[in-house]
């Protein structure tokens, strides 16, 4: 298995990319939801410490992912007919945009919440925005919605992928995996 | 005999400084005081909205009286949640110590020929001896400025206790700024 992409097969980069994402963002969605049912304690804002450094990790791994998808061939889109391979393209679509938004969305609302970042307790990140309450429950609202999508499209995409593999018995899955 | 003078001189001298005494009241609308703690490192900053400073300066302008009252329950960090959360029983404990005072009477001059008042700061029913330096200017109608910074330890308050205690997550320095802005009031008589 080569490690760039051909026309039929993903290859070993973009493999370990997309199966990591999806393992950090399956951590992370439970993080969330973990850290924001917590009373304000230090439990919560290590929970909070973790749920920013894999949201910011998953950030990156999404631009390597975009810049090796600009160098590297992307393999054609299967499916059944026009309509399915553009919804498809839809979710994937959804599915980046969702990466950029939930992340810098999170990261306003901690700016906004006047709460600085340091990720993995080591690196610390600039505030995007100053103190502001309207703004950080803006921000907030937005990742809140942001992340309901998120699950509506994985799962989407999840089912989609199973039902590549299991019903039409096509590639579209086993050429993602190794 | 020279000892009735001499009492006499000194009565009169007291009594020329008392009378040349200026009260001075901070301006609260631009008169700010403001803290950060640090978390994991990084400072938050923090403000007291509400607050008040009467300083005495003698006929030299040397000080002779500093104090200052605070709300604690003002204390503003930009967030409400944090707001409430530091008015709580293991922080501030607002409700049974709404107000933090300091008072000084006794002045010198640093190295750099700043004042520092040592006094006493009563916070969360804690009494500790504090050193505030600060500089202190004359401005135009009637208006002087003091403005200082020093840094205070919570756990000599006992702010942020329980689990918050090791200063692990919030560290135990927390660095305090003010600059405040006072009108003349009367002369003392």
């Amino acid at each position: 298995m080569g490690m760039g992409n051909t026309a039929d097969q993903w290859g070993l980069l973009s493999k370990i990319l997309h199966w990591l994402t999806a393992l950090l963002i399956f951590i992370q969605i439970p993080l969330g939801f973990y850290a924001e049912s917590l009373k304000l304690s230090a439990l919560k804002m290590d929970v909070f410490i973790w749920h920013k450094s894999v949201g910011m990790l998953v950030f990156l791994l999404l631009v390597l992912r975009l810049l090796w998808r600009i160098k590297s061939t992307i393999p054609k889109t299967l499916g059944v007919n026009q309509i399915q391979q553009r919804l498809g393209r839809l979710a994937h679509g959804l599915l980046y945009g969702l990466m950029v938004l939930l992340p810098i969305s999170g990261w306003i609302t901690s700016s906004a919440a006047n709460i600085p970042i340091k990720l993995f307790w080591l690196i610390p990140l600039p505030a995007l925005v100053g103190p502001d309450e309207t703004l950080k429950s803006l921000a907030a609202q937005v990742h809140e919605i942001c992340v309901l999508v998120l699950l509506v499209i994985l799962l989407v995409h999840i089912g989609a992928a199973l039902r590549h593999h299991l019903l039409l018995r096509d590639d579209v899955l086993k050429r993602m995996w190794f | 005999m020279k000892l009735i003078n001499l009492t006499i001189s000194l009565c009169c001298l007291l009594y020329a400084s008392f009378v040349s005494a200026t009260d001075w009241q901070s301006n609260p609308s631009k008169s700010r005081l403001n803290f950060a703690p640090n978390y994991e490192g990084m400072p938050i900053n923090g403000r007291f909205t509400l607050f008040s400073v009467t300083y005495t300066t003698d006929a030299k302008d040397q000080p002779i009286h500093l104090s200052v009252k605070v709300s604690v329950a003002s204390a503003d960090m930009d967030n409400s949640d944090i707001n409430e959360a530091i008015g709580a029983v293991d922080w501030f404990n607002i409700t049974d110590f709404p107000e933090a005072q300091f008072i000084s009477d006794q002045f010198l001059l640093d190295a750099s020929g700043q004042f520092v008042a040592k006094g006493s700061l009563q916070l969360k029913g804690h009494n500790k001896s504090v050193m505030v330096p600060f500089r202190w200017e004359t401005m135009p109608e009637g208006e002087a400025s003091m403005i200082g910074e020093l840094t205070l330890a919570r756990n000599d308050f006992f702010i942020g206790d329980g689990e918050w205690a090791s200063g692990e997550q919030i560290g135990i320095s927390v660095k305090v700024w003010f600059n405040v802005v006072f009108s003349r009031a009367e002369a003392s008589q």
